[in-house]
């Protein structure tokens, strides 16, 4: 199947100026060839999960149609921020960080979705592993959900590579419920080819005291887009979140990432780091939405982005959007070159400039690929990193 | 004790929203709604020279072809067929207060604008409704050459070309909507024209009025810093409130020259029924500084965020802004910066408040262009919601391009703390006085880089919003 | 004394981003195996003298010279001055997040000498640095200073020293914020390096907590901004009782 992709996705929660280019991002390309509509075989499936295969996107949906007023529980005042584009997404049985276009674009390419569901109080020891090994010239479109039930734990990685010099196309959608107390631990790792275009778009919803915590490592892709929209609508619900990417040559990569904050005392944890080389171009979206009702609620979100080119371009949209008094929010960013005191201590140890450079890009990629639950894999990314600084 | 906070409540509004009597007769007033028409008479009332007839036209032109920005608060509530663009008193502008018309001069005694120009201000302007009706430098400044005047007269002397080379240049009709609609129907403001090397010790202010109901203001205020020269530029806005919406949107263009420094502080207090869509923006040489002071507490919606272009290397920028969003207001404020020059530096500290329904939107943009080498910048915003009705949003945007730059951004959002209210109770402070001096100490920042006297305004107005006394 | 010099410094200026300079005229001369130490009140100028030896770009010398061995090493990078074998151990390290202190140290070691690095032997030389400075062993594999106490960054500091080795220790401050064990603990370290080699050390203190149980030769006092005073070890007991005050009206009174 060939198809014309033109798409408006990771639409910023709330507008501002035009001229920052920041609002959305958009996917047009032409005749892309898509074969693979289905998952590959997960590895160390455990007892107590089981995995329907081969779902159409709409029957899966239905897990999050049927639950729809409990994730978008109104528990306050309404009230929309100034440029609101909330209603924009309004019919996603769940909405996800990039959009009601990656929904219809899996529905109309009829991908096929592979529900993992956790059985209540299962708690698996060893990571299920997804692999998509993708050959030059592939294209696949596929989506999976991950359902945790009841106080159960499930860790989900998905590793995605394919030849260094190879081309395609690769989009993901992973939809994810945990129950409650349940967590859901999902791992991503992209180490696609220089000629590939990959989309990774997650949508989520924890309920009583469910936890959500992924990890992300963007490594490879001409053009790459991750977005992430976790519901926290009940209480003590929890999302955290370890992004790291390294952009490099003319590729580009685009974020959006929104925790929506409506129960009491949520927690949520933002942290990217990236590095930007050559003439990369980067966008990051990160919001922090405490909806009116989230009482007792934090928030804290840290992005620190390396620039290692004078022709790289990196635009960052931290937002922070509050309806409720009893909440603590936070956003940091740093945004350069290697700090000059740091530079200087590691200096006075002997290491040069290059090599702390080497050192630091390694050093802010391998701290959040140590977080990811499987050696090997692990190993293989940070391998990657090595070739590459 | 309820009755008693709420006559303090009314008689200290009152500094404000008084109303003048009004006496329809002695003002000219311009027929609602804004056409080729409406226009024209505004051109002929200002006795404009044939470009800015033109310029005028074109503006509209403009205004008619462009969209309100997608992103911003609504103005729904605004109709421009209800708006008059231009009303004037019809007596002539005065240079000495005594000529002041009576009416208008007791709006500004009650302000305090008089005693604040013997006091303390090196020269005075202000504007009632569309013109300004009072206008005066202290000798020894004019002495030195600076010039303070309005820009109508100042297109009949030897500055014209000046003006004609700098209005709206910096800030184009075709940045947006609301600079078509100033473009077309400006009138009033100042002029400022600081020789090179002059240093103003003490701050020229200009206060602007808006006391017709259903219309609106539209002064432009050009500023030029010469090189090496220093000026502090104050500002203050003020309505009666009425029922039928009002508008604002005037333009302010500074030019800072090299080695030169210019402040500009603006405490607006704009009625509750005022869309207040204004646009300021400043360009700076090699080494100049602009700092910009901004207090927004008044209007029913806004759209206001100085924007400085760091052109000159090494030079700098500061915004110091507090915005506190009260019941029925929508406040969208911040700040923008576009960084050029080599070695240039900015600084943005926000703070916003909000509280019974208020909505206090902090926008901004900071942009370092692949030219900026060694450039820094950093912003810090706070908000403060002082209940759950309220809404406190953070919407910050960054455009990076070189690599050799040192950006820097934090942003919080938080509450009052339960323990310093108890702790202030605890040495005998009411709790809405501990509040109240919670909020004034999360202000501190902002009222400390005000003259004396506008701080202590600031504080009143953060008690009046506070609900204490 | 005919013994070549190992550090020596001809009438040093130096200023901040070309402000005001905050030394004036310093000269000293440190000589293989012997210890300095450089003692002054606060804000005398002892830390920008630490970074101006090591060359922190942010400090400029305005006058005079750095020789390192006989070396020029005035225009000297910091990590060229660390590859000839001076080593600063800094008063606030810092947080490195991604890389342990055990590969960054591999990693410096690596960069001195340009050998390879025995992983085995390594290992050992660490695990028994780690033992003089009572460190647990789990500290190398976590993440250089990051969540360290005050306590834990300066052992850090001391056992990058032990297992960098260098000619010239320059010791900033690193008694500060220490509890008495502690202080203890870093004393150790510092005797340990002092016997392991011919190792000279400038030890910059205000405090003589950290001398009592090491051998000095050589006391000077820096008073705002210049070397007011040198003399031997018993100078450091004449400050522990009366404190600089003395110094400080000299220089006043000059």
């Amino acid at each position: 199947m060939n198809k014309n992709l033109d798409m408006r996705v990771n639409v910023l929660p709330a507008l501002t100026y035009n001229f920052l280019h920041v609002n959305d991002s958009k996917i047009k390309e032409d005749s892309v060839g898509i074969d693979f509509l289905a998952t590959p075989d997960a590895e160390n499936v455990p007892e107590g999960v089981t995995v329907d295969r081969g779902v159409s996107y709409k029957e899966a949906g239905k897990l999050f149609e049927d639950a729809k007023e409990r994730i978008n529980v109104d528990l306050g005042i309404p009230g929309d921020p100034n440029g609101d584009t909330s209603g924009r997404d309004k019919a996603q049985a769940i909405r996800t960080g990039m959009g009601i276009d990656i929904e219809n674009l899996m529905l109309e390419s009829g991908a096929l979705t592979d529900v993992f569901t956790v059985n209540e109080g299962v708690k698996t020891q060893k990571p299920i592993i997804i692999r998509y090994n993708l050959a030059d010239g592939a294209g696949s479109l596929t989506s999976q959900i991950i359902h945790a039930k009841k106080d159960s734990e499930v860790t989900v990685i998905m590793d995605y590579t394919s030849e260094r010099n190879a081309s395609g196309f690769h989009g993901i959608s992973t939809r994810l419920l945990a129950e409650e107390g349940a967590k859901i631990n999902l791992v991503k790792t992209q180490t696609l080819g220089d000629g590939f275009i990959h989309f990774d778009d997650i949508g989520g919803a924890c309920f009583n005291k469910g936890a959500i915590n992924i990890v992300s490592l963007e490594l490879g892709a001409k053009k790459s887009w991750n977005g992430c929209y976790i519901n926290l609508c009940e209480e003590e619900t929890q999302f955290v979140s370890n992004q790291g990417y390294l952009v490099r040559d003319s590729h580009t990569m685009d974020i959006n990432y929104v925790a929506d904050q409506r129960g009491k005392k949520t927690d949520v944890l933002m942290n990217v780091k990236g590095v930007l080389m050559d003439k990369a171009v980067k966008t990051y979206r990160g919001t922090l939405d405490f909806k009116s009702g989230s009482s007792g609620s934090v928030g804290d979100e840290q992005e620190d982005t390396l620039l290692l080119s004078p022709d790289v371009v990196n635009r960052s949209m931290p937002l922070i959007l509050c309806q409720e008094e009893d909440v603590e929010g936070r956003h940091g960013a740093t945004i350069g070159q290697l700090g000059e005191d740091l530079l200087f201590y590691i200096n006075s140890r002997g290491i040069d400039e290059k090599e702390a450079k080497r050192l630091m890009v390694r050093a802010k990629l391998d701290s959040v690929a140590r977080l990811i639950p499987d050696p090997e894999i692990a190993e293989k990314v940070q391998y990657y990193i090595s070739t590459i600084v | 004790m309820s009755d008693n906070k709420q006559a303090v409540v009314e008689i200290d509004r009152s500094a404000y929203d008084f109303k003048d009597v009004e006496n329809e007769k002695d003002f000219y007033r311009l027929k609602e709604g804004l056409n080729e028409e409406t226009v024209l008479k505004v051109s002929e009332e200002k006795n404009d020279p044939e470009w800015m007839r033109e310029f005028r036209l074109k503006c509209l032109k403009l205004y008619n072809e462009m969209d309100m920005p997608d992103w911003g608060p609504s103005v729904e509530g605004l109709d421009m067929d209800k708006i008059s663009s231009y009303v004037r008193h019809k007596e002539d502008m005065k240079g000495s207060w005594e000529d002041v018309p009576e009416d208008i001069k007791n709006t500004f005694e009650r302000l305090g604008i008089p005693q604040a120009e013997r006091e303390s201000l090196a020269g005075v302007g202000a504007q009632y409704d569309s013109e300004l009706v009072y206008h005066n430098v202290k000798d020894e400044v004019a002495a030195q050459g600076v010039i303070y005047t309005d820009i109508e007269s100042a297109l009949r002397t030897e500055y014209a070309d000046m003006i004609k080379s700098h209005f709206m240049k910096l800030l184009t009709p075709t940045d947006h909507k609301m600079m078509a609609l100033h473009g077309a129907v400006w009138s009033g403001g100042s002029f400022v024209y600081v020789p090179k090397g002059v240093k103003v010790d003490i701050p020229l202010q200009s206060y602007f009025r808006l006391n017709a109901a259903g219309a609106g203001q539209f002064e432009h205020t050009l500023i030029i810093v010469d090189e090496g020269a220093d000026l502090h530029f104050i500002e203050g806005c003020s309505a009666p409130k009425y029922n039928v919406a009002n508008l604002h949107s005037g333009c302010v263009e500074l030019y800072v020259g090299k080695n030169a420094r210019l402040r500009y502080s603006t405490i607006e207090n704009w009625s509750k029924n005022m869309y207040n869509l204004n646009s300021k923006r400043a360009i700076v040489e090699e080494n100049g500084i602009m700092e910009w002071v901004s207090g927004s507490f008044g209007s029913h919606t806004s759209y206001l965020y100085p924007m400085t272009i760091l052109k000159g290397d090494h030079s700098k920028m500061e915004f110091t802004g507090i915005t506190f969003a009260g019941k029925g207001q929508n406040l969208d404020t911040g700040a923008k910066v576009v960084h050029q020059g080599v070695g240039t530096t900015s600084v943005i500290n926000s703070k916003s408040i909000s509280k019974d329904g208020g909505i206090g939107t902090y926008r901004s943009s900071v942009v370092i262009q692949s030219s900026a080498k060694k450039a820094k910048a950093s912003v810090s915003c706070d908000s403060l919601m002082l209940d759950s009705i309220s809404r406190a949003d953070t919407i910050p945007g960054m455009d990076i391009r070189t690599d050799d730059a040192d950006v820097g951004h934090e942003a919080k959002i938080g509450r009052i703390s339960d323990e310093a209210v108890f702790y202030l109770m605890s040495r005998g402070l009411s709790e809405e006085d501990a509040k109240a001096m919670i909020v004034s100490g999360f202000a501190n920042p902002v009222s400390k880089e005000l003259p004396l006297e506008y701080a202590v305004e600031m504080n009143n107005l953060i008690k009046l919003e506070m609900g204490g006394h | 004394m005919s013994e070549q010099s190992l550090l020596k410094v001809k009438d040093l200026s130096v200023a901040i981003d070309g402000e005001l300079p905050i030394l004036h005229k310093i000269n000293l001369d440190i000589k293989p195996g012997e210890t300095h130490v450089l003692m002054g009140p606060n804000g005398a100028g002892k830390s920008t003298l630490g970074y101006t030896l090591m060359g922190n770009p942010h400090y400029c010398v305005t006058e005079g010279n750095i020789l390192f061995e006989g070396q020029d090493i005035t225009e000297l990078s910091a990590d060229k001055r660390a590859k000839a074998g001076m080593f600063l151990s800094f008063q606030n390290p810092y947080e490195v997040p991604g890389i342990s202190l055990s590969s960054f140290i591999r990693n410096a070691s690596h960069a001195q000498t340009g050998e390879p690095i025995k992983l085995l032997a390594y290992k050992k030389a660490l695990k028994s640095s780690m033992e003089v400075l009572s460190m647990d062993e789990e500290y190398a594999d976590r993440d250089l200073n990051v969540g360290f106490s005050g306590g834990e960054k300066k052992k850090s500091e001391i056992l990058q020293l032990l297992m960098l080795n260098p000619k010239l220790a320059i010791l900033d401050e690193t008694d500060s914020g220490l509890d008495v064990d502690a202080v203890r603990t870093v004393s150790k370290g510092i005797m340990e390096y002092q016997k392991k080699k011919d190792g000279a050390l400038l030890i910059i203190t205000h405090s003589t907590r950290i001398l009592e149980s090491l051998h000095v030769d050589y006391t000077h006092v820096l008073v705002k901004g210049k070397l007011v005073h040198t003399g031997d070890a018993s100078l450091v007991d004449e400050i522990n009782k009366s404190g600089f005050e003395r110094f400080v009206s000299e220089s006043d009174a000059e």
